[in-house]
Parts: structure tokens; sequence; C-alpha cells
């Protein structure tokens, strides 16, 4: 995997991070995924697997990409808020604990063999700057996207190993878009039952 | 393939090809389906429990599959706790027609997705590749997220919310450790995860231990252990009660299996003792989280999931500890506490009818105001706190007991104080609960459950927690028990 490959796709997770409107946080995660299938395409350059193995993931990446970019298009259309769900955190806050996290994990997490030293540091920062969308953003949209973002992090570990597996790409794939199709559906519920798509409305239950 | 074989594929099937045909039927017989279908459903998987019991020197491990003893005591414990919470459904849907989905569809997709959950369920620990398992446990957590957020009511959805996006999260932590692992496993490709071969591990052993603290780490979330349990209180309480007893009952020894599993495979890479210590550091925690809510005035169902927060703390110390007795204290204790707790969260769809102030706030004087219901909560928190003959409370000793055994001094000791603690907390719960002061009745809002369901498997609970209290202090010298020590071979 290219530097560039791995910045474009650090890059797209901080947008996610940052941006107010659900919209374009979608438009970027559909635009990492498809990075992440073109990125599957040169992957059996590097030993990853053989060229009809790394075509079919590429397709399958593709795929799910647009299926999910479409999926969160629907529940967008479907919930509309009067307005943007107002950030709990400023976009600077929610940028420097996702740097903070990115910057944790890579020092306690040793090298631990992918093809690129590159790809290994923007696997930890996607998977943290996931993991930060979920923990700071109030929308529920936004904490769905923080789980898409952690699991396009560990597709890009997985195109990134010498020793990857399709059946792992092609299972996580399938379980990443029966979770992103069940939180649709609870994204839908709620804003049906409480009138706004806010983690805040959800705080009713606590000891 | 040989008989085993067929028997895992038969436990896996009959609960998905059950699924399919509720979705199928006309509307009025999808619950007669459903609880006729749920009994050789059940049927499979206690005829593969045994068979791996009868075979536990010898299990049938491959890539794919494995039927092992450990197993096998969780697809007893799943056929169980499956049929039950089938039989249990048609009363609670009877009573609580609002749905996730629309009124008219609820019933169908009710029990279209329990099957799927019972089906995925089965198939955890017969995963023989930590791969398989960490895929079928993602499964099971939108299935589950469903059935949680059933009833469609606002804090349903806050709790299978929460529910779907912690756990979800924490099970891409540990994927990121799997991944580690695959990038220095030789051979490559999701066979490399065989549960036998994580051991030929080969890019050192920092990464090794780096990538089985995520791991477990992420397992913790979806097992409840604290400090990432915040979901577990919120999922239990709001859950339609069958489906809190298969979360509780099941689910959560089922992916502590894999967490078992794992550090079995992956003790000769990163050394025994790290490997238990992180176990033993999840199991005195959650105890210790635990314990101040089980002192509090809690919702029956609320208090329900704090002792599962004890109980799976607990198994994560036996499994910690590690020594024949603890093992064998952690499988007593896997048994008694699924159908403890399962006991509990059925008698709950009757108490909430006949009290419907215990969602909000503790129960008092059940057992003044109905003898029936009572029994069948007395037997339930008796049994959870550990008050003797409780399997539970022969199960806490071996666990302690396997923990001197095995030179984990200052944590048996911690883990004796904080048990006795739980214990009195959920005593003084159980004694408030059945002779409290009986509060003044309010008209039942909801159709009062048929009891006969609830009566009829509080006797079977007693009985068999009894029989297992009484087996349980000769059970560290058998081979059922020298099995759960080798682990997967």
């Amino acid at each position: 995997m290219s530097g560039l490959t791995a910045w474009l796709l650090v890059g797209l997770s901080f947008g996610v991070v940052v941006v107010r409107r659900p919209s374009t946080a979608v438009g970027l995660v559909t635009a990492q995924a498809l990075a992440l299938a073109l990125a599957a395409i040169t992957a059996h350059q590097s030993g990853w697997a053989r060229s009809g193995d790394a075509v079919i993931t590429a397709i399958m990446l593709a795929a799910r990409a647009l299926a999910l970019g479409a999926l969160f298009r629907y529940a967008m259309a479907r919930s509309r808020d009067t307005q943007p769900v107002a950030g709990r955190f400023s976009p600077v806050v929610r940028a420097s604990v996702a740097v903070a996290l990115a910057l944790a994990l890579s020092a306690l997490v040793p090298g631990f063999g992918l093809t690129s030293p590159a790809g290994e540091g923007a696997v930890l920062t996607l998977v943290a700057t996931g993991l930060a969308c979920a923990a700071t953003r109030r929308a529920t949209l936004f904490q769905v996207l923080g789980i898409v973002l952690v699991e396009n992090g560990l597709a890009l570990a997985a195109l990134g190993s010498p020793r990857g597996s399709l059946v792992v790409e092609l299972g996580v794939t399938f379980d990443l878009t029966l979770i992103a199709v069940v939180a649709a559906m609870f994204h839908l519920r709620i804003f049906a039952e409480l009138g706004a798509g806010d983690s805040t409305v959800l705080r009713s239950l606590h000891d | 393939m040989t008989d085993a074989h067929v028997l895992a594929v038969l436990t896996v099937l009959a609960p998905a090809a059950l699924a399919a045909l509720v979705a199928a039927v006309p509307a009025r017989l999808v619950a007669r389906v459903a609880v006729a279908g749920a009994v050789p459903a059940a049927a499979f998987g206690l005829a593969l429990a045994c068979l791996s019991f009868a075979r536990a020197s010898r299990p049938a491990a491959g890539r794919w599959l494995v039927v092992d003893a450990a197993g096998g005591l969780l697809l007893a414990v799943i056929a169980v706790v499956g049929l039950a919470s089938t039989a249990m459904s048609p009363s609670y849907l009877r009573g609580a027609p609002a749905s996730f989905v629309s009124a008219n569809r609820g019933e169908r997709v009710y029990f279209a997705v329990l099957f799927v959950f019972w089906a995925v369920l089965d198939a955890v620990p017969l995963a023989g590749n930590l791969g398989v398992a960490w895929l079928l446990v993602e499964a099971s957590t939108a299935a589950s997220a469903v059935l949680v957020g059933f009833s469609g009511k606002a804090p349903a959805l806050e709790a299978g919310w929460k529910y779907l996006i912690l756990t979800s999260l924490g099970l891409g932590v540990a994927l990121l450790g799997i991944a580690m692992l695959m990038a220095g496993l030789p051979g490559g490709g999701i066979g490399s995860l065989a549960w036998h071969r994580l051991a030929t591990f080969s890019s050192g052993r920092p990464t090794a231990l780096a990538a089985y603290l995520l791991l477990l780490t992420g397992l913790a979330a979806k097992i409840g252990w604290a400090p990432v349990h915040n979901w577990l209180p919120d999922a239990h309480s709001e859950a339609p009660p069958p489906v809190s007893a298969l979360l509780s009952a099941a689910l959560l020894p089922a992916v502590l299996l894999v967490a078992w599993r794992s550090e079995r495979a992956l003790a000769p890479v990163i050394g025994s003792r790290p490997a238990h210590a992180v176990l033993i550091g999840f199991g005195l925690v959650s105890v210790a989280v635990a314990v101040p809510f089980l002192w509090r005035p809690m919702p029956f169902k609320r208090l329900l999931a704090y002792s599962s927060l004890e109980h799976l703390g607990v198994m994560a110390l036996g499994v910690g500890f590690g020594t024949p007795l603890a093992l064998a204290g952690v499988a007593v204790h896997i048994v008694g506490h699924a159908l403890a707790k399962a006991l509990g969260f059925y008698s709950a769809a009757p108490l909430l009818a006949h009290d419907p102030r215990a969602a909000k706030r503790a129960v008092s004087g059940i057992a003044r105001s109905s003898p029936a219901l009572g029994t069948a909560i007395g037997v339930s928190l008796g049994a959870l706190s550990g008050l003797p003959p409780s399997p539970l409370f022969v199960s806490e000793v071996l666990i302690l007991a396997g923990g001197f055994a095995s030179g984990q001094l200052w944590a048996a000791v911690a883990a004796a104080v904080l048990l006795a603690l739980g214990f009195l907390g959920l005593a003084h719960a159980t004694i408030e609960t059945l002779a409290g002061e009986v509060p003044d009745r309010e008209p039942a809002r909801v159709r009062v459950p048929d009891m006969r369901p609830v009566t009829a498997f509080a006797g079977l609970a007693v009985v068999v927690l009894l029989a297992i209290a009484a087996a349980a202090p000769w059970l560290s010298g058998t081979g059922f028990v020298a099995a759960l020590v080798r682990g997967v071979p």
C-alpha cells in the first residue's frame, strides 16, 4: 500500500469526525470504502492474494460501499431533522480526541507485520477515529458511521496483511452490512418514537 | 462425516430451519409451530451435548468445527434455555402488543429472529476457529439487538441502541486483535485461525500479547465484563423476559467460551501467567463493580442484570485461575447460573403483570401477595445469591479453592471478600423482595400471563439445581474436567 493511499484514507476518516452535516459524512465514508476497493485491486501485487481473490474483494468492498451509502441516504431521507444535531463537542475537540487516541494506539500496539508500516499506522488511526466518532458525536447516524470507520480500518488491515483471507473479508463485510441495516432500523425507530436522531434523548436508563 | 459432525450440523440447522418455517406459516399457527418446533431443536442440542460429554477424552476438532466438553456444556444450556424461552414467549407476546415492527407482523418477526439468534448461539461453541467464532458473535449482535428493542418503547430502543453500538465497537477492537494474529500466523487464510494453530504465532510475544489484550477487551464488551459493561443492565432490563434469559444464561457464557478458548490457545505464546492475569483482572473488576448495585433497592430485572455482571465476573475468575478445581467450579457455575437466572427472568413477566410498578422500583413482599410467584422468585434469587444448597455456593467455593491452589492468593482473597459482600447484598434483596412490606396494590395494566410455564420451569430448576449441587464436589476428578483443563486439542 502506498503512503498516499494511507494518508487519503486517514484524511477521509478525520473528515467524518469534524464535519457537521451527516450527508457530507456519509459521502466521505463511502469515498473511503471505494478507495479501499481500489486498494484491493493493487493488493495482490504485494503478495496479499491471488489476482482473482483481489478482484472479488474489490468488487465486494465497492458493493458494500455503495450499499451502505444508499442505506444511510435512505435513513437520512426518512428522518430529516429540522436542523443538524448540534455536536456534543466542537470539531477541534473531536479531532483532538481522535488524534490522542490514534497516538496512544500507535504507541501501545507493536508492529504487527503488515506489508507497509504506513498501512499499520493508517489501520490504527482509522480504528481510533471510528471510536472517537462514536464517543464524541451525539447524532445516532454518526455513531453508526464510527462503527463503519472502525471496520474500514480492519478491512485495510486485511488488505495489508501478507496472509490475508477472502473468507474473512466476505464474513466481515456481511456482518458489517447486517449491523448497519439493524442500526438504520433503530435510527428510524428512534426518530419516529422520540422525534430526533440524537443520542442525548436516549438517557433515561441509568443507575 | 462422523456422527458428531452430523449432529452438529443438525443442531445449528434445526433452529435456522424453524426461523424460515415461522416466517412462512399462516399467522394463527406461528406460536404453535414455534413451540412445537423448539422441542426437536433443543433435542439435537442436548443429544450433541451428551455425545460430547461421553467422548470428553477424545473431542472432535478440525479447522471449522469443534465438539468438546466445554462446547457441550454450552450447547446443553442453550438447548434448555432456548426451549424454555420459546415456551414462555407466547404468553409474553399476548401481554405486550407493542412492537419494533408493525403489530400484525410482531409475533412472526419475534419468533423468526429468536430462532436465528438461537441458531447463531448454537454455532458459537461449535466454531473450531477464532475467525468464525468472531463472525458468529458479531452476527448474534444483530439478531439480539432487534429482540432487545422489540417492544419499540423508548427505553427499549435506548437499551437496544446502546447494546448495538457498544458491542459492535468492542467487537471491532477484538477484530483488530484477530487481524494482528492473522498477520503473524504461518499459512495465512482463515484456516490459520483454527484454535489449535494459534499457538504457532510467530511475530513475537509483544505482538501476541497486544493482540490478546485487544481481543479480550473487545470480547469483554460483549460478555459484559466491567468496565465495558454499560449496555448490560439496560439491555437485560428492557428486553422481553424470554430474551433477557437467553442473553444472560446463554449468550454471555457462549462469548466467554470464545475468550476461554483464546486464552487456552494463546497461552503457549504469551505465557500462562499474563493470559490468566487478564481474565482475573476482568473478573475482579466485574465483581467489584456489581457488588454495590446488589446492595441498592432496584427494579427486579435490573437487579438480575447486575447479578449477571457479578456471575460473569466469577466465571472469569475461575477460567483465570485455571486449575481443575476452578474449572469444575466454572462448569457448575455456568449451568447453575443459567437455570437460576432464566427462572428469574421468566418470573419477571407475571411479576410485572401482578405489580406494574416493579418495572421502575424494587419489588417488596411478593411472597405474601402472590405465593406461587414468590416461590419462583425466591428459588431464583436464593440460588443466585449463593445461599446453600445452591450450586452457585458450591461453585464459588470450588473457584476460590482453585484460586488458592493456583497460587493466586491475593486475587483469591479479594474475590472471597467481594463474593461475601455480594452474597449479603443479594440475600438482603431476596428477603426484601419476598417478605418485605407489601405496597398498596395498583390495578394491573396488562393481562396477567399464565403462571403454569413458570411454575413448571421452577420445579425443573429446583430438581436440577439440587442435583448439580450434590454432584459438584466430585466433579473436579472426572474426565470431563480433565478435558476442560486440556482445552481444544
